[in-house]
């Protein structure tokens, strides 16, 4: 029993000296070993200084008002005698061209060539034309001159050659009508034949009495002997004419003609004639008893009558269907010649309207595209380009056209110039330098006209000085942005980029802190201040939250004013996040 | 105590170790969970705001589909103060140029440069607003720039790009040249190089310029990470803004809550959807720090599960326990009550006595005091 209690006294012994030499040495190192929990600050005091706001930027120098060498062709480039930076006086070479027209310039007669060859076409199409007499000499003037009538003038031809067309096919119509009338009335006419007993013996009857009457046969017979007459006359010319119609030779050798009518019917023919009138004569006196003569007449007459009244009776139908068959001859011929007229009524119709198409469409359905008009404006057009480029050509050597320095070369020996690019840009002798960077807003509200910009590494530059000139709304965003314009005058070169800070003049402030100590949460800025409070072990460090209001920063640090004091320490950074409150160690410096 | 563990069986106490060391194991892990979850100070920028909570922290990250630019960021942000507004929800600082809220957004891209001793070609992050109040990186040397700065030719290197480029750290306020341009070095950071880091894409120097020297002088590949702190007077008021007003449809926009992500419920929620996190049906580039954040939520996630997991092992331990002691207890309510009214009126009588005692005396030597005043 007595060694139980004494091994756990010992026991309770030991624990609690090592509880006790533990808590012991807790509490000597807890400062340290607390220490090493805390977030370690740096921390910096808070002083006086001066701040001033700047605004930095950097920009390109230009010139305000360069001169630009433009070679308005394309010309190879020989060579270029002058290089940038160079100082030439007016009339100086700067580069020199090819002996060569100009691409320009060939392009320009080349089109001019092929205008002129598509007018020459067309114009032999419309030549053509007016041959084959598919269009009228007025209508291709019209077509070359591009003179194009109103529409009113072109519908009222086209509306009197229908009229001309519809009236002939009226005309077809009617004759057609006509003839099939007539051709029916034929029809019906020929079947018939008419009753002339009558009339016969009537002429018969004075026939029989007209031949009866002695100065009839009379008559007869002087018709007659006026033909025997005739005849022996005949005879009696042919030879005394001397026809001769061969030669025989006689007994002795000679030859002798033979004529056509011999000695024996001449002497018969003149025998005969000569009877012949004499009964002639006889007849002749019977024919001139007036009473005699006045009774042939009558029975003349009688008979005349007659026969006209039997033939009347005999063609009554014949008359008739002579009659409708005239009248069908005549229809018809009537609709022959309508039917050419009105063929020819609408080829001149289909022509008309040719030649107004031609003349409304200038004629490109000749040309196959382009009307005369417009080709041939096309080819003065072309002329005048040729014209214009000609005017344009330079000569091989190009000049300096003033004095200056050569800021800029856009010329290669061997390469092609370009019209849109100037060649040589110059710097006239005592141009002006300018520099623009982009601001935004409120930048551009810290700065006006006349402010002194400060070049970054100055030290480059020996006498260059930029001052703010003008501030304008930037082109690109005028509403977000600004454009910041600086004259520069010194010794620098175009297209040269400087890089300037301006802005206020500096101002004194009393209290200054680096710009990582300043902080901000949902209360505003704010500053974590190091407040020391003594401790029996050592000081300690409490990070203390003081609200500030930053009424002006640079780069690096923030002029703020609050509750704290010049030379109190601000915490800058730290290892991990501080609160307020929060105690934390100071880094060793 | 001894009688007690003395009663116990080998299985018991073996039972009831292993409920001990499962309970601390799972203490440990919620310490863990803890000291994890305030770790990425990138997602606690609501937390720094508003100490007082009522604010939430909502990330926006885009596509290059998107092509987000920022004139719609702008436009977005003038439709914050409306949104606020409407909601009745004002500034109530003392402090008159106080924010409500505020904003920052961010690019990535590649640029170059250039020092009077070399050059190096960096990948560049853009950034513009309050970039660096929500990423408030190590400082080494100087001081953040802010995208609402008077200038913008402002730069910030991490110390690998120091170092290739100077030699030091010590370099704030020197200038460097970015397309012929001279910027200003505004100061130095640190940069993270643990293996989440490293996997989340900052195995290679990091150049912090502004987006509009980004958008100048460099590589931009667009803009494709915003975020804002704002007041969030309900629940996923902030998100639900955000996601419905920004102006990007849902195939090229991924809105993030950072302020409730590393919470403990919204880990345990996450476990069901553990197998399908890693999928991803949109075109979008985390910056490194969202990947730094997705991985920490796996780590928490993880932790969760296992915390769930050693908690439910002792606690079911515990259950058993009590239940089998209900089971076989030799005690009633009754005879406890009993017992304790019984003590009770005890105790009432000993205070009764002790105050009877105490006026006795009392009236004793106030009768003595009078009787010596009688006396003089």
């Amino acid at each position: 029993m007595n060694e139980n209690g004494s091994k756990r006294r010992d026991w309770v012994k030991n624990a609690a000296i090592i509880f006790l030499t533990i808590m012991l040495l807790l509490t000597f190192f807890s400062n340290t070993i607390m220490n090493y929990s805390l977030p370690e600050v740096a921390v910096q005091y808070v002083q006086s200084g001066s701040i001033t706001t700047k605004i930095r930027g950097t920009g390109t120098v230009e010139s305000d008002d360069p001169y630009e060498v433009n070679v308005k062709e394309t010309r190879k480039v020989d060579s270029v005698l002058v290089r940038e930076g160079d100082s030439v006086q007016k009339g100086d070479p700067l580069f020199l061209l090819a002996d060569v027209e100009s691409t320009e310039l060939q392009a320009a007669k080349d089109a001019a060539k092929a205008a002129q060859n598509a007018l020459d076409v067309a114009v032999t199409s419309l030549e053509l034309a007016i041959l084959k007499g598919d269009i009228s000499n007025a209508t291709a003037n019209n077509i070359q001159n591009g003179n194009v009538m109103s529409f009113a003038n072109y519908q009222k031809r086209m509306e009197s050659a229908n009229a001309d067309v519809e009236k002939l096919e009226k005309g077809v119509e009617d004759a057609n009508a006509t003839i099939a009338r007539l051709e029916s009335q034929q029809g019906s006419l020929a079947g018939s034949t008419p009753d002339t007993g009558k009339e016969q013996e009537a002429f018969n009857a004075a026939q029989n009495a007209l031949n009866a009457d002695p100065v009839k046969k009379a008559y007869d017979k002087i018709q007659d002997y006026a033909g025997k007459i005739a005849e022996c006359d005949a005879v009696i010319a042919e030879r005394q004419e001397g026809i001769v119609t061969g030669y025989i030779t006689v007994s002795s050798g000679d030859l002798v003609p033979i004529l056509s009518v011999s000695d024996e019917e001449y002497q018969i023919a003149l025998v005969n004639r000569a009877r012949y009138i004499e009964l002639m004569g006889k007849e002749q006196e019977t024919v001139a008893v007036p009473e005699a003569k006045a009774e042939y007449d009558r029975l003349l007459k009688v008979y005349n009558d007659a026969q006209a009244a039997l033939e009347s009776k005999q063609n009554s139908v014949t008359n008739g269907t002579n009659a409708i068959a005239a009248e069908l001859n005549k229809q018809r011929a009537l609709l022959a010649d309508t039917t050419a007229k009105l063929t020819a009524a609408q080829d001149v119709r289909a022509d008309l309207l040719t030649e107004i198409e031609m003349e409304l469409t200038g004629g490109t359905s000749l040309t196959g595209g382009s009307s005369i008009k417009d080709l041939r404006e096309a080819l003065v057009k072309a002329q005048e380009a040729v014209l214009k480029e000609e005017e344009k050509s330079v000569g091989t050597t190009i000049e300096a056209p003033i004095s200056g320095t050569i800021s800029s070369i856009n010329v290669v020996s061997g390469r092609e110039t370009d019209p849109t690019t100037p060649a040589i840009t110059m710097l006239p002798e005592g141009s002006k330098f300018s520099m623009s960077f982009k601001v935004t807003n409120d930048q551009a509200r810290r700065l006006s006209p006349g402010m002194q910009a400060e070049l970054v590494n100055s030290w480059r530059y020996d006498d260059v000085v930029v001052t703010l000139s003008a501030i304008r709304p930037d082109p690109e965003n005028p509403s977000q942005q600004k454009l910041a314009v600086f004259d520069v005058t010194g010794s620098v070169t175009d297209g040269q980029s400087i890089s300037v800070s301006v802005g206020d003049r500096s101002a004194n402030y009393e209290m200054i802190v680096p710009n990582s100590a300043v902080r901000e949460d949902s209360n505003g800025k704010f500053v974590l201040m190091v407040e020391s409070r003594p401790s029996p072990l050592s000081t300690r460090y409490i990070a203390t939250r003081v609200d500030v209001e930053v009424v002006a920063s640079d780069d690096t640090q923030s002029a703020i004013t609050g509750g704290l004091y010049t030379y109190s320490y601000v915490i800058t950074t730290s290892t991990a996040p501080v609160v307020a409150g929060q105690q934390v160690r100071l880094a060793d410096n | 105590m001894k009688k007690f563990l003395h009663s116990l069986s080998v299985r018991q106490i073996i039972l009831g170790i292993s409920g001990i060391l499962s309970f601390l194991v799972f203490l440990a892990l919620l310490a863990a969970f803890w000291l994890l979850q305030g770790k990425e100070q990138s997602q606690r920028m609501a937390n720094r705001w508003d100490a007082d909570g009522g604010m939430a922290q909502v990330s926006c990250f885009f596509s290059h589909d998107a092509a987000i630019s920022e004139d719609m960021l702008e436009t977005f942000r003038h439709s914050i103060d409306s949104a606020l507004q409407e909601a009745s929800v004002t500034q109530d600082s003392p402090n008159a140029s106080a924010r409500l809220w505020t904003d920052a957004y961010s690019a990535d891209g590649m640029i170059t440069v250039e020092s009077d001793k070399s050059k190096l070609d960096a990948h560049a992050i853009g950034i513009g607003g309050d970039f660096f109040q929500f990423h408030p990186l190590r400082l080494l040397d100087g001081s953040y720039f802010s995208g609402n700065d008077l200038n913008s030719d402002y730069c910030i290197l991490d110390e690998d790009g120091a170092w290739q480029l100077f030699g030091s750290n010590d370099v704030a306020g020197m200038t460097v040249m970015i397309a012929g341009m001279p910027h200003l070095i505004a100061g130095v950071v640190h940069r993270d190089d643990g293996y989440l880091a490293r996997a989340a894409g900052l195995e290679s120097t990091i150049v912090y310029v502004s987006y509009s020297t980004l958008e100048r002088y460099g590589t931009n590949y667009g803009i494709n990470h915003y975020e804002v702190v704002m007041p969030n007077p309900v629940r996923s008021f902030a998100y639900q803004y955000v996601a419905e007003h920004i102006g990007v449809d849902e195939q090229n926009l991924e809105v993030v809550e950072n302020s409730k992500r590393f919470k403990l419920l919204e880990r345990i929620k996450a476990i069901p959807a553990f197998a399908t996190r890693s999928m991803n049906g949109k075109a979008i580039i985390y910056p490194y720090w969202e990947n730094i954040a997705r991985g920490y939520e796996d780590l928490l996630t993880v932790i969760a599960l296992f915390g769930i997991l050693f908690l439910a092992y002792p606690a079911i331990l515990l259950t058993i326990y009590l239940m089998i002691r209900w089971k076989h207890k030799t005690w009633t309510v009754k005879g406890v009550y009993l017992h304790l009214k019984d003590k009770g009126e005890r105790r009432m009588e000993g205070a009764r006595a002790k105050r009877r005692i105490k006026r006795q005396r009392k009236k004793k030597y106030k009768n003595r005091f009078d009787e010596e005043e009688e006396y003089r």
